[in-house]
């Protein structure tokens, strides 16, 4: 009796440690990389917010997989080896694509770069700081002729991920009075609680009518101390 | 195995014996089941019927109505203050599947229902026939009116759809029907059943004449704002095959229908709820008690048989009756801000003058005094009562130390002073027994209570006996504005009129309000219809949610606030012993609330895309 119960122990233990091919396979390892790119330079956008989606045919059911866009413009996904369509979603700083898609074959680690139209870019960007006051110049480009800036603002922010809807202090331009191509300022006092950081982040952000997302400057790190 | 031998004797014995049995009666075999129920047998008994019916009337669909505390916390009018496992509705942004609502299940059931009708039933009178297809074309108008306002146009279908084993299964792939062909749909069905409902005219909780007036004034109010406010967008909301977005033109005729539908409840034997002289207690009431005429149609509970944990979830902290839950829902300062003041100000509190210090108050309530008596029947504040007893809501105190209040909480609810400072401040409260507390589960986070709903019977919030008060899916309130916004947008006078009633309801003189604006009547439904499923799709439907819901976390109007009672310790001073109100913003709130324009449509679920290519995707999808 003792004999059958070490042998059926013995027998149900190596049963762990076989499996069956089915549930072994390797983990995709490829990284397919890139950025946003509107003529040459990365387009910023707001963490967390517009997505591209990488879809695969072949296969009976489709399931995209979503790829999130860091807030300046480089995204990366680990996929398998493959054929693949990289699509641009819908409610996004940018055009939308007629044809929104590009196709991508991954073999190893693969770049690739997704061009897209933004309504505005926002460049010469230079923050000044005095005392507690933080002025911002820039200049606004617009990049689609029908577009009318709705809101120009300047953030500041504790952290590198600052934006339209992660911010500590928000202050709104005056978009009537924009010019296109014209170095426009907007200033804003650091807000109490920030002003004993060793530094504050910065950002621009313009909004097109056109869309529910703003085109940002990149964003830049102001010293307090 | 002398045993096992016996054993075999006995079955082989037993066996035989069987097979010398024979049956001299067929029906004996010929029995009625007793636990099946056959068409024939279903489709003839109106008692079977009736259950069926109440069946497909308790899956009417809803996203933050019918009792659905979770629900209520996620948008700007409360937050979550409940068991910490729900912190995810104050730290959650709307996914692109938000209010996502597919349910081909319940319209294939009830299509099911109308075509056995057909088929099976006839031992029905005729009246009887009718009535049971015109409630069934009702629910199913109801859900149809779910899913478009959700996902904008789905696929409309009316028959059962079978499936023929010839390889092809394209005869079942049915496109989306245009966004505006969905809510042409629902009229028309509702038009058509008009006659068929008389038996039901008395009934509450089961479709009638004015039940169906009620959906079409509410549907067809949705389609003309869609209509109308989609195209003030800079860029629409559309698909090029329009199964989402409604042409601006068709907006005038959908309010001209909405309005007749209105009048026509307006005219009819309802009466708005007005059987307490104390207005805010009637507000309440209105509600809580099955008496009066103002609801049309609901969903009815009855303690024992069907009920729900309303009361359980969100009584007041001290006012439990049951271990565990309580205090579930947080009503937002921006919501108990958005009741104006009777002599009509606006309903900003005054908690500090234009200097900046606080106003100090000597009672508690005394900040909430003259306001928009519905406030007090949405909601518990500072100082009130509930089930006769008043609510002990005081954040902590504030000491006067060197020209400044020091602002002092109480490590536990209901903790006297007297523990901390001393036998000088016997007698005086520290914190009180419901809070608020800045990060604390089961008590308020924000100062205020829900009452709206909150049924006040005995054991109501107790898990044993729960709560029983109905759910009003449609009551005379909205009729009255919708009315009101229908009148407005085809600029007749009379809106003016309609809010103007309901206003004096809520305490407000006569003809309190003399030019209306769109703003006015919309706050008129946050208030009105606080906590009745109404708000998500009243901001959407009118294209402003993406601007109220910015996410921006300094936007008092995304975020949810709160306005915490301190009770004043300067002896010798004026204000000793007087409460000063400040504005904090809860630490459980982690998020604020962000609609996103994506999120005007919720997206349509791969596997429905999978399955049936003909369905095109919403936009930004």
């Amino acid at each position: 009796m003792k004999l059958k119960f070490s042998t059926t122990m013995i027998a149900g233990i190596s049963l762990l440690f076989v499996a069956c091919e089915y549930d072994n396979f390797e983990a995709p390892k490829s990284v397919l990389s890139g950025k946003v790119m509107h003529e040459g330079n990365p387009v910023n956008v707001r963490n967390n917010g517009t997505e591209l989606q990488l879809w695969q045919d072949g296969f009976a059911l489709r399931e995209p997989i979503p790829v999130f866009i860091n807030q300046d413009g480089a995204f990366s996904a680990v996929v398998f080896d493959g054929e693949y369509k990289l699509s641009r979603k819908g409610n996004a700083p940018w055009l939308p694509q007629a044809s929104d898609t590009i196709a991508v074959t991954v073999r190893g680690n693969t770049q690739v770069e997704v061009p897209v139209t933004p309504y505005y870019t926002v460049t010469n960007t230079s923050f000044d700081r005095s005392a507690n006051t933080v002025t911002g110049q820039f200049i606004v480009n617009r990049v689609v002729a029908n577009s009318n800036v709705e809101f120009v603002r300047l953030y500041l922010g504790k952290t590198v991920l600052t934006d339209q809807a992660q911010h500590d202090l928000n202050i709104e331009g005056n978009a009537n009075g924009l010019v296109y191509g014209q170095p426009v300022t907007i200033s804003g006092e650091i807000p109490a609680g920030l002003r004993n950081l060793e530094f504050i982040f910065a950002r621009i952000g313009v909004k097109s009518s056109l869309t529910g997302e703003y085109n940002y400057s990149p964003v830049q790190r102001i010293a307090l101390k | 195995m002398r045993l096992l031998l016996k054993k075999i004797y006995v079955v082989i014995a037993m066996a035989s014996c069987l097979g010398m049995s024979s049956c001299n009666h067929d029906d004996w075999f010929d029995r009625e089941s007793k636990s099946l129920i056959t068409d024939g047998q279903l489709w003839n008994d109106p008692k079977l019927l009736n259950s069926l019916l109440a069946n497909y009337y308790n899956r009417l669909p809803q996203l933050h109505g019918v009792f659905n505390t979770g629900g209520m916390t996620e948008l700007d009018d409360a937050m979550w203050s409940g068991h910490r496992d729900g912190n995810w509705r104050n730290d959650f942004q709307f996914g692109d599947d938000y209010g996502r609502y597919w349910d081909y299940g319940l319209i294939r059931d009830i299509n099911l229902s109308l075509e056995n009708i057909d088929e099976f039933s006839t031992e029905l009178t005729d009246i009887q026939k009718r009535q049971y297809r015109a409630e069934l074309r009702f629910i199913r108008a109801f859900v149809y009116f779910e899913m478009v306002k959700r996902m904008g146009g789905v696929p409309i279908v009316t028959t059962q759809l079978i499936y023929d084993f010839s390889g092809d299964p394209t005869p079942l792939q049915i496109p989306r029907a245009k966004e505006h062909e969905v809510y042409d749909f629902i009229y028309q069905e509702l038009e058509a059943i008009q006659g068929d409902l008389e038996e039901n005219k008395a009934s509450k909780t089961r479709a009638n004449r004015y039940t169906i007036l009620a959906l079409q004034s509410r549907a067809m109010l949705y389609a003309a704002s869609l209509a109308k406010y989609n195209n003030q967008l800079a860029s629409p909301i559309t698909t090029p095959g329009g199964e989402v977005g409604i042409p601006a033109s068709m907006s005038t005729d959908y309010y001209r229908k909405s309005l007749a539908a209105s009048k026509e409840i307006i005219n009819g034997p309802f009466q708005l709820y007005n059987e307490n002289a104390d207005k805010g207690a009637n507000f309440y009431d209105m509600l809580n008690k099955k008496t009066g005429s103002e609801v049309i149609f609901a969903k009815d509970f009855v303690t024992s048989l069907k009920v729900h944990r309303f009361a359980y979830d969100n009584i007041v902290k001290s006012l439990t009756e049951d271990n565990e839950s309580s205090s579930t829902i947080s009503p937002s300062l921006s919501f108990v801000e958005s009741f104006d003041y009777l002599d009509g100000a606006k309903g900003t509190l005054r908690d500090r003058d234009e200097s900046g210090n606080y106003i100090p108050y000597a009672n508690l309530t005394d900040i909430f005094a003259n306001k928009d008596a519905r406030l007090y029947g949405t909601v518990i504040y500072p100082g009130s009562t509930f089930k006769g007893r008043t609510v002990s809501v005081q954040a902590g105190v504030a000491l006067w130390d060197n020209g400044s209040y020091q602002f002092n909480v109480a490590p536990q609810l209901g903790q006297q002073l007297e523990d901390e400072l001393g036998e000088e401040y016997a007698g005086g409260l520290w914190t009180g027994f419901d809070g608020p507390q800045i990060d604390a589960q089961d008590v308020s986070n924000t100062g205020f209570y829900i009452r709206k709903f909150v049924s006040d019977a005995p054991a109501a919030s107790t898990r044993g006996t729960s709560a029983a008060n109905w759910w009003p899916w449609f009551r005379l309130g909205e009729i009255y504005l919708n009315a009101a916004e229908a009148a407005f947008e085809l600029e007749q006078a009379d809106a003016r009129g309609y809010i103007n009633t309901l206003r004096e309801r809520a305490g407000f003189p006569a003809n309190s309000i003399a030019t209306l604006t769109m703003d006015i009547i919309r706050n008129e439904r946050r208030v009105e219809l606080a906590f009745e499923d109404h708000r998500f799709f009243d901001l959407k439907r009118w294209r402003i949610a993406h601007l109220v819901w910015d996410g921006s976390e300094t936007d008092p109007n995304a975020v949810v606030n709160g306005l915490y009672p301190y009770r004043v310790i300067r002896p010798g001073h004026a204000d000793n012993g007087k409460y000063i109100y400040q504005r904090v913003r809860p630490n459980r709130f982690r998020r604020a609330r962000f609609f996103r324009l994506a999120n005007y449509y919720s997206s349509i679920d791969q596997t429905v895309l999978n399955n049936n290519p003909k369905i095109v995707r919403n936009p930004f999808q």
